[in-house]
């Protein structure tokens, strides 16, 4: 338990590309890009297999992120960078846990519900973040086939419905359009600062670097295939449709007869979904207990302190998300490429320090 | 505290060490003048045993007076010396007789304990259809002897042990040598020499010793009250605990999956013994969730139900006075009565309650509009679907219970945020460094073969990986 195995890994790897872009993002590349809406995701998917690439090099060095500044730097700038990512990592959490909320509010009941209706998330997030990262590795074992076999039940459902021609012809959102759209959706795709946090538990095998992308790439070609997806059914009305993934699937036939079946997928994704808006919460308390030491309370502290300030986050935008997300994915946004594109292959130029064999 | 061969002395002293007025003493003289005194506990001895194995061949003895000769002469083929006065208080409480003679500095013990046991029967609690009906009863001797019946080799190890600082409770580790745990095997031993209880009434106080998390809701030690169920498991590397005076064996280490196969499914086809076993697990499923999403749909969500469905759910509950989660805590505390009354009760008044449960609890408050029939319906059904997995009730109801407090107030998302505690909390859940979810969490591909899915047993010629067993092959040469 105390090591992510490699199989562990290529889930996680595979997962995050497609659970974490189903619920608001669809809609806003379709408001921004239309038809061409897999374009800016295609690129995002494209870059970020090639830093998840430098990140599992890292990892082949055995070290923590932690251990791997403080070679180079020594142990205050490292406790200073560590801390540093931990607030990008909690930066990076708001957006997919007020997306999160507004899922949660808009999908699993029919009328409003009070606040008290999430709240509940975040001692599930607390109970999560105490456990040693490591610990996490286990539940994707169980939480990558049913992702899985969820997204793909959900894309079946939902093909039979969609007009794959309506995405051509390819670049009618012109430039302008797709790049703003490739701007505004760096705030969705930082999964390589996910694994940042996992340097040094991660069991390396011979060809896991390349394993490891190949993973996120097919989940990221799945992202992009629901994105198609999407568009071909919605169309013209792509960009007013939140929560996406609730919304594909229900036109399928059976389903009048059945009722809505599909909900056993879209509440397994819920799920995967939970743990997953949770792990940028953890890795940040993490990359803090790396460089401070895992003192007795320290990881309970942490985690309640942190699972607090973001429940009180959810009070504040309770009403304001719209105003969260222009911020953090229109403003704030470059804040995302600077740690996500540009630091994880910066860190392979780190000092390669051998420790002295007891 | 040594015999010294003064039989008054040795004798006062053993007197002093049991004051019990049970503890009965008699004088003998043999024929050559050998003087020897029996002592022994009354209600616990076979006396005529004792008269015709032992005193009976030590009237006529005209032997030396050594207690290697001496013991020649007694037919019981249980016997053994001893010189501590200590120990052999300890065997007279245990029910053996213990012969002081005269200027002999040891003592002879021999096995004629009264056994009063009842006959070997099927367990009410592991019905088989097809296999074996044997089960363990309470004596350790004859649980031991039913183990070894059906593992006829030297690599089986049986170790006694005693726990329980009053009662002296016979416990027996059970293995095999070069397939279990080495490490196990000690762990197991050091944690029962641990056990600092006063009495050990049945098996299920050890487990609590033995569990990696003591307050843990979830089970840790395997349970069986069969010997087929019981080697089996020994053969694939677990160590197995047999407790004097309890019919349940304890297994370590533990897998959240054996509880979901069954002796029969060994002994049927394996698509027969898959489709049970994917059955068993869709019950549990059903009895756990069906009531909680019946509530958050009702309450939260009314979409997730199909159209004509939800007609005649409004239909039935549109006169109830209760909430929805108020009417199912209602049905289902009445079903927990009925089943804890069922299993108290004596069976002549069986029928009188199901007549009461299923007449007047069930059609009466429907009719007067207490409880709606789906309310009843779907609890019957989760009712039924526990009993699927029956080593696993004291688990599933409290959980299913947690489902429903959590579906009545916070709704679908409180059952998923549920649902995902109890992931995180099972996958992180090990016992003896094994993990319970294994072999699904960690995912171990070969071990998959005998879990939910059953491959023929041609297929399974390693012995599972999780258990980690030095002896890997079980089919074929080793």
């Amino acid at each position: 338990m105390n090591k992510i195995s490699q199989r562990q890994l290529f889930f996680l790897l595979g997962c995050v590309a497609p659970v974490g872009k189903l619920v608001i993002l669809p809609a806003r590349l379709a408001a921004n890009a239309g038809g061409d809406l897999w374009i800016p995701a295609l690129f995002h998917v494209l870059v970020q297999s090639a830093v998840i690439f430098c990140v599992l090099l890292l990892a082949k060095r055995g070290k923590s992120f932690y251990e791997l500044l403080a070679d180079t730097f020594g142990q205050i700038i490292a406790k200073i960078l560590s801390v540093l990512f931990a607030l990008f990592l909690l930066y990076a959490a708001l957006l997919p846990l007020l997306e999160q909320q507004i899922f949660v509010r808009g999908v699993f009941y029919d009328t409003l519900p009070s606040l008290a209706a999430f709240s509940p998330f975040f001692l599930f997030s607390a109970y999560l973040c105490a456990k040693p990262l490591a610990s996490f590795g286990r539940v994707w074992d169980i939480l990558g086939p049913m992702a899985i076999v969820s997204f793909a039940g959900i894309l079946v459902f939902s093909a039979t419905n969609a007009d794959y021609l309506a995405v051509l012809p390819v670049g009618s959102a012109g430039l302008k359009g797709i790049a703003g759209s490739t701007a505004l959706s760096f705030s969705w795709f930082f999964d390589s600062a996910l694994l940042i946090p996992l340097l040094g538990k991660i069991e390396y095998k011979r060809g896991a670097a390349w394993k490891g992308t190949l993973c996120y790439l097919a989940g990221g070609f799945a992202v992009l295939l629901f994105l198609v997806t999407f568009f071909g059914i919605f169309e013209g009305t792509a960009g007013n449709q939140l929560f996406a993934f609730t919304k594909t699937s229900k036109y399928y036939s059976a389903i009048t007869a059945l009722g809505r079946i599909d909900y056993v997928f879209i509440f397994a994704l819920a799920l995967v979904m939970a743990f997953y808006s949770a792990l940028p919460l953890q890795g940040s308390i993490d990359c803090v207990l790396q460089a401070f030491g895992k003192k007795r309370y320290l990881p309970t502290l942490l985690s309640i302190g942190v699972n607090l300030l973001f429940f009180g986050f959810t009070v504040f935008f309770d009403f304001r998300f719209n105003l969260a997300m222009e911020f953090i994915s229109q403003k704030l946004f470059w804040i995302f490429p600077v740690f996500t594109v540009l630091l994880p292959p910066l860190c392979l130029l780190l000092r390669r320090k051998r420790h002295e064999s007891a | 505290m040594k015999i010294t061969g003064k039989l008054d002395r040795d004798l006062g002293t053993l007197k002093q060490l049991l004051p019990a007025e049970d503890i009965l003493t008699f004088d003998f003289v043999s024929v050559k003048g050998l003087a020897f005194t029996v002592l022994f506990a009354d209600p616990i001895t076979d006396k005529e045993l004792l008269g015709e194995q032992v005193i009976r061949p030590l009237l006529h003895y005209d032997g030396k007076p050594t207690a290697e000769e001496v013991g020649r002469k007694i037919t019981s083929p249980e016997k053994r010396t001893e010189t501590d006065l200590a120990k052999l208080s300890e065997e007279v409480l245990a029910g053996n007789p213990v012969l002081l003679f005269e200027d002999m500095d040891e003592a002879i013990i021999v096995g004629t304990k009264k056994v009063f046991v009842r006959a070997i029967a099927e367990p009410s609690t592991d019905v088989a259809v097809k296999g074996p009906r044997e089960g363990f009863i309470e004596d350790i001797k004859i649980n031991t002897s039913l183990v070894r019946r059906r593992l006829k080799t030297p690599e089986l190890k049986i170790e006694f042990l005693n726990v329980g600082r009053r009662s002296q409770t016979y416990v027996a580790v059970c293995y095999l040598e070069g397939t279990s745990v080495k490490q196990t095997v000690e762990e197991i031993k050091t944690k029962l020499e641990e056990i600092d209880l006063d009495i050990v009434p049945d098996s299920s106080y050890l487990t609590h010793f033995l569990a990696s998390r003591p307050y843990s809701l979830l089970k840790q030690i395997g349970t069986t009250e069969k010997p087929d169920i019981f080697c089996a498991k020994i053969a694939e590397g677990r160590v197995g605990i047999l407790v004097d005076g309890s019919p349940i064996a304890l297994t370590a280490p533990y897998l959240l999956v054996e509880d979901f196969q069954s002796s029969e499914d060994y002994f049927v086809p394996p698509y027969r013994a898959t489709f049970t076993r994917l059955l068993r697990l869709l019950a549990l499923f059903v009895a756990i969730y069906l009531p909680a999403f019946y509530i958050a749909a009702q309450l939260f969500k009314l979409q997730l139900f199909p159209v004509k469905l939800l007609l005649t759910i409004a239909g039935s509950i549109r006169d109830i006075p209760f909430s929805p989660s108020l009417e199912m805590l209602l049905v289902l505390f009445v079903l927990e009565i009925l089943n804890e009354a069922s299993i108290r009760m004596p069976k002549y008044v069986g029928m009188a309650l199901s007549v009461v449960g299923a007449l007047v609890l069930g059609e009466t408050a429907v009719s007067a509009g207490f409880v709606s029939t789906p309310a009843i319906i779907i609890i019957a059904f989760s009712g039924i679907g526990l009993y699927a997995v029956p080593n696993l009730i004291e688990v599933t109801s409290v959980v299913r219970l947690a489902m429903l407090l959590v579906a009545g107030s916070v709704g679908t998302y409180g059952i998923i945020l549920l649902t995902g505690f109890i992931l995180l909390y099972v996958v992180t859940t090990e016992n003896f460094g094994t993990p319970v979810l294994a072999p699904f969490s960690p995912i171990v591909g070969r071990d998959l073969r005998d879990s939910i899915v059953k491959y023929n047993l041609g297929s399974l010629e390693l012995r599972p990986r999780t258990l980690k067993s030095p002896n890997k092959r079980r089919l074929g040469n080793e």
